[in-house]
């Protein structure tokens, strides 16, 4: 039998307690590539879950493409690179998770209406899976908590934890406890925001957290200066850039984050709080319909051409095209 | 007295355990990969057996207590019991304007160490882990961190300083420290025992050439000049490293690349170097082999490597008003013949006369390369920066 290191221990150390080894990804998306990258990056194993091997072959290829992009950018090296994706797995099956330490549900339905119960589907199998003590968090910016955890047979290990792109450069992440959420969970939650080198902004538990019910009302309000004609696009971005401090315009930001995930944040605001302030621009929602929505389809409120943003010429009735 | 010397890295510890005074290694080894997954114990023992076993490491004080229960096995071990160990002896990088020589540490001396932190935050935390490590698991066994940096104390304020702001300096302590301390210390006190003569009469320039790079200027046995700054970029090109650097042009980097200060400092540390003018590779073998065959941006890497270190041979002089002696030591100053020679190449009218015989094929050995009528010698010394660390820690215990 071949000896181990652990022969050798003298019994005076305790392997620390609560040490964070392991890290599951469920939905792989834009968002959770990013996060698995990071945490890769921090030194902790990273297992990932989608929906077919076609697109977990595609999420390898898109963390590789997004470490070139960074060492074409001197961020990194090719050696490091190598470190970061042998840390990383990839499966359709859940079992690859079981031996993590908190699992993450990123997922990104591009389907209309809610994705609660999609989000809730997941919190199950997971649960079914992990260990007694693994805490499961989702990213949802604006669903709730309680309401996703409430199918869980714990909801005490339930958290959730909203990341914002880049996850790279964005040093914190909104933290919103549950009503069960147990003091164990959030303990376990602060280790891995300390270890992933981000702050925790701990919010209480309300649909858009601070970052996307802040956003939602200014993309809205962008967009009814920019249908009473009082504006171009460009112009009200650039305007709020150059007087607000803003590192993008509210029409820049709504193309980068995708004009149907707005939508989206939009409508669950306004089941929510039923405020008109939340209700979804009719410009957005022509956008939507046509699919012109943003830098991701080439077209949103600009036009993207070889990784070049452009300003449509046309008026807002025709959806800014000529 | 046996002595165990502890170099703790972010990620991984290497180890020595020494009999003193002989100076004899009974055994070494690396704690590997902690934290991450993969991790492992090397160990080796004087004798020959080698041993490697992998397994969970997941702090530093996991991997010590391992390392420790190796060392005092039946199989692999040189030591009976814990108890056998009379004291450890560990690297830090920076300890600032704190300590101009090796200290016994105590819980004053790890304050002042963990106020240093700023000043080396990859470097100065893993250092502290091991001494916290140490002192958890034995806490009877006296302790001695010998630095990076004291070695250059000695410099005097008009070489440390920077041309900023006083009050910068004042308030952030930014000014130059210098590295690889040990090194130049221990290959400067060796060159003046080869020739025989007193330390205090020599002036002594001591290249350190590893993948990091730093040249000293040893006056009368003290430092007083070497080209690392406040943090290992400046002075020399290095394996990965810009070495010096006009401040205007890393603005202008910044500003055209679009890049943020964090990136920048991954530019300038590890694309840089021989790596990144070559775009060979960091190896300065590999770089000699791409210019062997004919490619000329690894021509012109060599060119600028030998040429920053004349031109450093070159100002030392001048500050020391003269030279007796040339120390080239670290990997490729150990071992790589054409550095040595291309680097003191036209230097004759310091008096210096080289013989080309004696270098060619010299690799990790002591010698001298110059003809017994030259008026400065070069030498090559192996640095063992490991010794001295046990040295230090032998006589400062000894006097506990």
């Amino acid at each position: 039998m071949s000896e181990r290191l652990e022969d050798f221990s003298l019994g005076k150390s305790m392997q620390p307690k609560g040490t964070i080894q392991k890290i599951g990804v469920v939905g792989c998306g834009a968002m959770g590539q990013e996060i698995a990258l990071l945490i890769s990056q921090s030194g902790i194993e990273v297992a990932f879950i989608d929906v077919s091997d076609e697109r977990i072959e595609e999420v390898f290829r898109r963390l590789e493409k997004a470490l070139d992009a960074r060492i074409s950018k001197w961020g990194l090296t090719g050696s490091e690179k190598k470190l970061i994706m042998s840390r990383i797995s990839g499966s359709t099956d859940y079992s690859i998770i079981e031996d993590c330490d908190i699992v993450f549900e990123t997922v990104n339905t591009k389907k209309k209406g809610t994705s609660l119960e999609l989000r809730q589907e997941i919190f199950k199998k997971i649960e079914s899976v992990v260990r007694p003590d693994a805490v499961i968090c989702s990213n949802t910016a604006t669903l709730m908590i309680s309401e996703i955890a409430s199918v869980l047979k714990n909801p005490g290990r339930a958290m959730g934890l909203h990341f914002f792109s880049p996850v790279s450069k964005v040093k914190i992440i909104e933290a919103v406890r549950s009503v069960n959420t147990t003091d164990e969970t959030y303990a376990l939650v602060s280790k891995l925001a300390l270890m992933i080198g981000k702050k925790l902004i701990n919010v209480n538990e309300s649909a858009g957290n601070i970052s996307t019910r802040m956003l939602v009302p200014l993309i809205n309000e962008a967009c009814e200066i920019l249908m009473e004609g009082v504006a171009t696009v460009s112009d009200i971005d650039e305007t709020m850039k150059e007087t607000s401090g803003l590192q993008m315009g509210p029409f820049e930001m709504a193309d980068k984050i995708g004009l149907d995930k707005v939508l989206k944040w939009m409508e669950n605001l306004y089941a929510d709080f039923g405020d008109q302030k939340y209700k979804p621009s009719p410009v957005l929602k022509r956008l939507v319909r046509a699919n012109l929505v943003g830098r991701r389809v080439g077209e949103g409120f600009y036009l993207y051409q070889d990784e070049k943003r452009l300003v449509k010429q046309g008026p807002i009735t025709n959806l800014g095209r000529v | 007295m046996k002595i165990i010397v502890l170099n703790c890295g972010s990620s991984s510890i290497k180890y020595q355990l020494f009999e003193l005074p002989s100076g004899e290694v009974l055994a070494k080894g690396l704690v590997d990969k902690i934290g991450l997954k993969g991790s492992l114990i090397k160990h080796s023992r004087n004798d020959g057996t080698e041993v490697k076993l992998e397994g969970e490491i997941l702090d530093h004080q996991i991997g010590i207590e391992y390392l420790l229960g190796i060392l005092i096995s039946e199989k692999y071990g040189s030591l009976k019991g814990l108890n056998e160990i009379d004291a450890v002896g560990h690297r830090v990088v920076h300890a600032g304007e704190k300590f101009n020589g090796s200290v016994y540490i105590t819980p004053e001396v790890v304050a002042a160490l963990e106020e240093c932190i700023d000043l080396a935050p990859l470097h100065n935390p893993p250092n502290l882990k091991g001494i916290y490590s140490i002192t958890k698991l034995l806490p009877e066994i006296p302790q001695v961190g010998v630095f990076d940096t004291a070695f250059h104390q000695t410099m005097p304020d008009y070489v440390y300083l920077y041309g900023i702001p006083f009050s910068i300096y004042e308030k952030y302590k930014i000014r130059r420290y210098g590295f690889h301390g040990s090194s130049h210390r221990y290959v400067s006190q060796r060159a003046a025992e080869l020739i025989g003569k007193k330390l205090e009469d020599l002036k002594i320039i001591t290249c350190h050439l590893g993948n990091g790079a730093s040249i000293a200027a040893i006056k009368n046995g003290q430092s007083l000049d070497t080209s690392m700054g406040m943090t290992p970029i400046e002075g020399l090109m290095m394996g990965t490293r810009t070495g010096d650097l006009d401040i205007g042009a890393f603005i202008q980097i910044v500003n055209k690349e679009e890049i943020d200060i964090s990136t920048a400092n991954t530019l300038v540390n590890k694309h840089s170097g021989m790596l990144g003018v070559s775009g060979v590779s960091s190896d300065m073998r590999d770089v000699e082999k791409a210019a062997s065959e004919g490619n000329e941006r690894a021509k012109v890497t060599l060119e600028m490597y030998y040429y920053r270190i004349r031109k450093y041979i070159g100002s030392y002089a001048a500050a020391m008003g003269g030279v007796d002696v040339i120390v080239f030591t670290g990997g490729v100053g150990e071992n790589d013949a054409a550095t040595r020679y291309h680097s003191t190449k036209g230097l004759e009218f310091m008096g210096l006369n080289f013989d080309q015989s004696k270098n060619v094929g010299l690799r990790g050995k002591e010698a001298t390369l110059t003809t017994d009528d030259s008026k400065v010698k070069v030498m090559v010394i192996p640095t063992n920066e490991e010794l001295v660390i046990a040295l230090d820690t032998f006589e400062i215990v000894s006097a506990l």
